[in-house]
């Protein structure tokens, strides 16, 4: 991100005209906003403020301190006590302040400047979080970690359901901000830590107030904030007493599941991470920026899959997303896949730092035993009677002691069939049964059935209908009764026969 | 005055811990956690001094200590719940060297794992994992106490049970303490290679089956083999399952009808909603 602003910033040095106009542009689009706010307060409709919101992101790379002093500045009365605090967030001193004001004060000719009138809160907040961006960009994180501790407490004082979606966003810079400071996360002294009871509180006022943007995002920064230093049983209370919003938007379930299925990852619980897993991966989102969290679940995704003894498809790695930063996880999948006990263990070498960063070097770390099931079931596969001296040769095993006892537990836990003569010391796999005799099939089928019928519940529960539609339909239903008595009267007069008539009910 | 008081209590309470003589000690643990409240010292605040939290913390250690001696499970959970903010201090207000941290951080990572609670395992490892990147040092790879429990674990999930006979073993734990969970890992194996080798086997001779379980006489093999329900005939042991399996086999046929059955009726209802 930063990368990219700095690029944007030397481009315009480069070419001074321009720069003036994606100044006015900026600042433009900056009021713009402002009337979709007050649109969105005056009709109580939440998607013009999301609509505010999601400007953000293209409004970031041009934002800086002048532009925002000077939406502020032509918005506000002189001497605004709110704006004052904003402009002091700019980090712009008095002289160049002044400047700007002379400025707007000279390009405003007479008749707009009529008074005026005391902006929204909502304005207040989007004000705010722009200057939130801005320092966070700027990598002001001390007074950004100030500056967003009373915008947090102001937004939860105010309490308007206009600001809902608004103060979702303050808490996610708030939360950021506080990630940012020395220590950082791991250490148990970090600033993060004492954010929590804000966090709490905030979550708390939030279910109470059915504000679920606000409830949603503080869920998911307390997921977070738990899971940066380990703190997996917190976490796990966390998800066990509260409920997460089914009015959330698409990201934030997405974040909520990830943090999820990491959870249940470490608890061991593999089929309930794979499936959250599975839902964050496919709901992230397809934009560029999210590459990373894309890149971050997946792998997470793949752990956990070779954990449950499945592979994942080799084409998954050959997204173009994915492949580079994937590519360790690959050869891991290739050593489990083959069960090769020695390359896997060299492999969890090599890149364990890559591992380590990742966080998964502990779950990695118990793959172990999948790659010596893996391992034997190649071998229970390709020998039909094969002596536990090869078998402990092959895998690469201590003692021909270990390999029987290595074996019969796996039999036990159903990964192949087989049993052991112990006198002549070998293994024998028994004939392999028919998989359709079993109920496996059906099992499968069901899961593909469920899997089709929720995402057809969940297309109806997305779909939108324009308003006074019904009206519409109305009136269709009484034109239709109409026909319908015309009809019953063409039958009474005997003109119609009753099949006819009967194709045309159909059609209704 | 209440300062001194612990630190005599502490001084008798080595001597009972190294005299292998635990019963005087828990009289004189809660004398000195009483001190210790006087003090003020039992939870760490931002003022407590260092001399306090230095004792605080080798009071905690102790009780978690004797309380393993003592077989207290629960106790020795209390201890160590009560250990963890001293742990979690920055380095340059408790040094963490001169502490037992690793040593109890391990027996409670056994005391886990000898309850089956994998997951509590688990999610304690990926913690310390955590904190152990963060000192920077080697790492969790170089504590001896730490790393037994994870060998065993591991060891014990891929069913290397020999390499966890080896280690419960009295010369191979890392201390004496951790040698009071052999028995229950002990246990716990039996009762997995037990019901492994049903499944591998078909018989099996009774010799065999004595070093297969770490049993030490035949006897003790036949006794075993009466409690799990197997046949001792002519020398061997004999698994019954066959029958079992038979058995399970008609019930499944059941159980599948029954949900192939409800599983159509689904269908059907939701095919009726959507169109």
């Amino acid at each position: 991100m930063t990368d990219s602003m700095e690029g944007v910033v030397k481009d315009e040095s480069q070419s001074q005209p321009k720069e003036e106009n994606v100044h006015e542009k900026t600042v433009s689009d900056i009021k713009f906003n402002f009337t979709l706010l007050e649109r969105a307060v005056a009709q109580f409709d939440a998607r013009y403020t999301l609509r505010a919101l999601r400007s953000i992101s293209s409004l970031r790379k041009r934002l800086s301190g002048e532009i925002i002093a000077e939406s502020i500045i032509s918005t506000y009365p002189p001497n605004n006590g709110t704006a004052q605090v904003l402009l002091r967030a700019t980090g712009l001193d008095g002289d160049e302040l002044t400047q700007i004001a002379r400025r707007i004060s000279s390009t405003s000719t007479g008749s707009t400047k009529q008074e005026k009138k005391e902006p929204l809160p909502e304005i207040d907040v989007y004000l705010a979080i722009l200057a939130q961006v801005l320092l966070y960009d700027g990598k002001n994180y001390k007074i950004g970690a100030e500056f967003s501790k009373a915008l947090v407490g102001r937004v939860r004082d105010l309490n308007r359901r206009t600001l809902d979606s608004l103060a979702a966003k303050a808490y996610f810079y708030y939360s950021l901000f506080y990630e940012a400071l020395d220590p950082k996360p791991p250490s148990k002294q970090s600033p993060l830590i004492s954010i929590r009871g804000t966090l709490l509180a905030a979550l708390r006022s939030a279910v109470l107030r059915k504000d679920s943007d606000t409830q949603a995002s503080v869920t998911t920064l307390l997921l977070r904030n738990y899971l940066s230093t380990a703190d997996i049983t917190q976490a796990d209370l966390l998800v066990a007493q509260t409920q997460f919003p089914e009015a959330a938007t698409n990201n934030q379930v997405a974040r909520y599941l990830y943090y999820l299925g990491r959870i249940r990852a470490i608890q061991l619980s593999y089929t309930e991470a794979h499936d959250h897993l599975v839902s964050a991966t496919r709901k992230s989102p397809n934009s560029a920026v999210a590459t990373g969290f894309y890149q971050q679940s997946t792998k997470l995704l793949v752990v956990v899959e070779l954990l449950m003894g499945d592979i994942p498809d080799r084409a998954l790695f050959s997204q173009s997303r994915l492949e580079r930063g994937l590519e360790p996880y690959f050869y891991l999948v290739q050593a489990v896949r083959v069960g090769d006990l020695q390359g896997f263990l060299k492999i969890v070498q090599q890149n364990s730092p890559t591992f380590h960063r990742d966080g998964t070097y502990t779950l990695i770390l118990r793959l172990r035993q999948n790659v010596i099931k893996t391992g034997i079931r190649m071998l229970s596969l390709s020998y039909s009677r094969i002596s536990l001296r090869d078998i402990c040769i092959r895998l690469g095993l201590d003692s021909e002691e270990s390999a029987e006892y290595i074996v019969a537990k796996a039999i036990r836990d159903g990964v192949i069939e087989a049993s052991i003569d112990h006198e002549k010391g070998y293994m024998q796999t028994k004939q392999a049964g028919d998989i359709y005799a079993t109920r496996e099939p059906g099992e499968a089928f069901h899961d593909r059935i469920l899997a089709c019928l929720s995402l057809h519940d969940e297309c109806v529960k997305a779909m939108r209908y324009p308003m006074n539609q019904h009206r519409l339909e109305l009136k269709n239903a009484q034109e239709a009764r109409e026909r319908e008595r015309e009809l019953a009267k063409e039958i009474q007069d005997g003109d119609i026969d009753e099949d006819d008539a009967a194709g045309e009910f159909e059609g209704l | 005055m209440a300062e001194n008081e612990l630190q005599t209590a502490l001084k008798q309470l080595h001597q009972a811990l190294n005299a292998a003589n635990p019963s005087t000690a828990p009289a004189l643990l809660s004398r000195a956690k009483l001190a210790l409240l006087k003090l003020n010292a039992l939870i760490p605040g931002p003022r407590t001094p260092q001399a306090h939290l230095l004792l605080a913390r080798e009071t905690l250690e102790l009780g978690a200590l004797i309380s393993i001696r003592l077989q207290d499970a629960e106790g020795f959970e209390r201890y160590f719940q009560q250990l963890q903010p001293f742990y979690s201090l920055p380095q340059q207000i408790l040094a963490r060297e001169k502490s037992n941290s690793s040593k109890i951080t391990g027996l409670y990572l056994l005391l886990l794992l000898s309850q089956g609670d994998y997951a509590g395992f688990h999610t304690l490892l990926e913690t310390l994992e955590l904190a152990a990147a963060q000192a920077g040092k080697g790492g969790l790879e170089e504590d001896q106490y730490i790393q037994y429990p994870i060998k065993l674990e591991q060891a014990l999930m891929e069913g290397s049970y020999d390499r966890v006979w080896g280690a419960t073993k009295r010369e191979r734990v890392p201390s004496p303490e951790f040698g009071v969970f052999s028995q229950s890992i002990i246990g716990t194996i039996r009762a997995e290679i037990a019901s492994c080798s049903e499944k591998a086997y078909a018989s099996i001779p009774i010799s065999d089956a004595k070093s297969l379980l770490f049993l030490d006489s035949e006897g003790s093999v036949v006794s075993f083999a009466k409690e799990r329900g197997w046949v001792a005939r002519d020398g061997r042991l004999y698994f019954p399952q066959q029958n079992a399996e038979s058995a399970n086999a008609a019930n499944d046929i059941l159980v599948t009808s029954g949900t192939v059955i409800e599983n159509t009726l689904g269908y059907a209802r939701e095919l009726e909603t959507i169109v």
